[in-house]
């Protein structure tokens, strides 16, 4: 567990000073996965690193595992810290060592004895998939076996927390979901909590339970990411689902839209987990006297749950629209009205 | 010729006992005073600006005084070290606070060119500042270490004929007295020629070995 109390870390660059935590308050639970987007310069870099006390808080509190760092010496804080693996964007492997000495550090640094150290680095690297890798060296391996180098290294401890610096923001897409399936392979194998920052908004979709979004300092918007994918608050948040979610209208149909001005009446359905299943806009149009015309659609899935997005025309007498958005509103489905110059 | 071949040997012994010794006191002495300059400086390991500044302002001190006047300022301590102030031993005196703050120096650049990330994950996997220094800090420095102290030596074989200016013996001292003061060029030709292949396989076995260390 991560427990953030109104966390403050204010930076000195050149006499100005610079907020660049301001006020975070924040619970991480036990197990879950976690994720914190932003935009670089938001502050969750700070924030990450304020974990593990890379980066000292100016003021506020952090606690770990019901521990408070900031009431820590730092001799207890070093203990602490072997609790908490730390994987980087940019590896940070030795290069003077080979994988199998990279994984060992965490051990030897522990003092833990020879023989031991050996059966749990070859454990280790079992499980990342590089048993075959043991006595290279970092600059003979692609970034993705560095970045499972990486996640080893973390995990040789044994440590109850994972935290995750753009653990992915360096490799191309295809890593990224090997990656992230290792990491969610963690997750529920070993009961880590894992603790991601990122930019890349399909990396929280992948597999966080939650997401806060953070922007100057501050946590913006908080929630599974079901709801916060599914409906966002603040612009922020919009523009990373819509990064990833493709749920905007393409210029093609806003074209038509704005040609037709106030001529057409277009909807934007919503669509979320079991009422996706349902032939709605078939119902609707047999029971009221309109035509349906798709302009546009999609279906996501979240955490297991379909989220369909639909942008429709509805064509007939005005009242007849009436009543059927009525109906459609009483079936729990969110329906809104796309005006031109608007998505 | 005005030297056998048995004094040319015996210069070039004391030549090898200077460099040696020298660089071995200078390597104490440096390798420290190096690493504090690293770690102490702004937003590093051990950051002490009081500690970094005083280091710092002596190294540029010895640093900036000509070897052979050092030698002749040095003088008092050299006696009070060695008993005299005329010949190899004395001469490793003024070497090591010739040699000392320069290979603080290099190996202050070798070490600042380590990835601060992989510091950072020494730090993150809770290392004591100590085993951030010997288990991170200097093997991944240590192919770049090696050049330094390659370049040092040189340097040591460079100022101990220098020394011999003085009294300290060794091939220099030979150079000096023989092939310039009594103008036998053979005893100039042999001694420079000798110091050519010695800088020579220096450098060649230095870059070798870090070759070997680096591994690519």
């Amino acid at each position: 567990m991560i427990e953030f109390q109104q966390l403050k870390k204010v930076y000195n660059s050149g006499g100005q000073e610079v907020a660049a935590l301001n006020g975070i308050d924040l619970l991480i639970k036990k197990g879950e996965i976690f994720g914190v987007i932003g935009f670089s310069g938001a502050g969750k870099s700070s924030l990450i690193r304020c974990v593990n006390w890379l980066e000292q808080p100016t003021s506020g509190k952090v606690i770990i595992d019901g521990k408070d760092l900031t009431a820590l010496t730092s001799a207890q804080i070093r203990e602490v810290k072997k609790n908490i693996g730390m994987v980087f964007q940019h590896f940070n492997l030795l290069n003077s060592k080979t994988v199998f000495a990279n994984v060992a550090m965490p051990l030897l640094l522990s003092k833990v004895p020879k023989e031991e150290i050996k059966k749990q680095v070859t454990e280790l690297l079992e499980f990342v998939g590089l048993s075959d890798k043991a006595n290279y060296y970092p600059d003979q391996l692609s970034g993705g076996q560095k970045q499972r180098v990486g996640i080893a290294r973390a995990l040789a401890t044994n440590p109850s927390i994972l935290l995750c610096d753009e653990a992915t923001s360096a490799l191309d897409p295809q890593t990224t979901s090997s990656i992230l399936e290792l990491l969610r392979k963690i997750n529920q194998e070993y009961a880590i909590t894992i603790l991601i920052i990122t930019h890349e908004m399909a990396v929280i979709r992948e597999i966080c339970d939650r997401v806060a979004v953070i922007e100057a300092g501050k946590i913006i918007e908080e929630g599974t990411v079901f709801n916060v994918f599914s409906s966002p608050k603040t612009d922020t948040a919009r523009n990373f689902v819509s990064s990833v979610m493709n749920d905007q209208i393409p210029d093609s149909i806003k074209e038509i839209i704005e040609k037709n001005d106030g001529l057409q009446k277009v909807f934007r359905i919503q669509f979320i987990g079991q009422t996706a299943g349902q032939p709605l806009l078939s119902q609707v149009a047999k029971k009221f006297d309109i035509h349906i015309n798709v302009l546009f659609g999609n279906i996501t899935e979240l955490q297991g749950t379909p989220f369909g997005n639909l942008i429709v025309e509805f064509q007939g007498a005005d009242r007849e629209i009436n009543r059927a958005l009525m109906y459609i509103n009483q079936e729990k489905v969110s329906i809104k009205e796309v005006k031109a110059h608007a998505s | 010729m005005l030297v056998n071949f048995d004094q040319i040997i015996e210069a070039l012994i004391e030549t090898v006992q200077m460099v040696g010794f020298s660089l071995l006191f200078s390597a104490i002495l440096g390798l420290p005073l190096g690493i504090l300059l690293v770690v102490t400086r702004k937003g590093h390991l051990l950051e002490n600006l009081p500690v970094f500044n005083v280091i710092n302002g002596i190294i540029n001190i010895f640093r900036s005084v000509p070897f052979i006047i050092l030698m002749v300022a040095i003088i008092p301590i050299t006696r009070f070290i060695v008993g005299t102030s005329i010949g190899t031993a004395a001469a490793v005196v003024p070497l090591v606070f010739y040699a000392g703050p320069y290979i603080a120096r290099l190996i202050e650049n070798s070490l600042l060119e380590v990835d601060p990330g992989v510091l950072e994950a020494a730090q993150a996997m809770g290392a004591t500042p100590a085993q951030v220094i010997f288990r991170f800090l200097i093997p991944e420095a240590l192919s770049s270490l090696v050049l330094a102290f390659t370049i040092a030596t040189i340097g040591l074989v460079g100022a101990s004929a220098m020394a011999g200016a003085v009294g300290g013996g060794g091939l220099g001292d030979l150079a000096i007295t023989y092939g310039y003061q009594r103008f036998d060029t053979m005893v100039m030709l042999i001694t420079v020629g000798i110091l050519v292949v010695m800088v020579q396989g220096l450098q060649t076995f230095g870059n070798l070995f870090s070759k070997r260390i680096r591994r690519r």
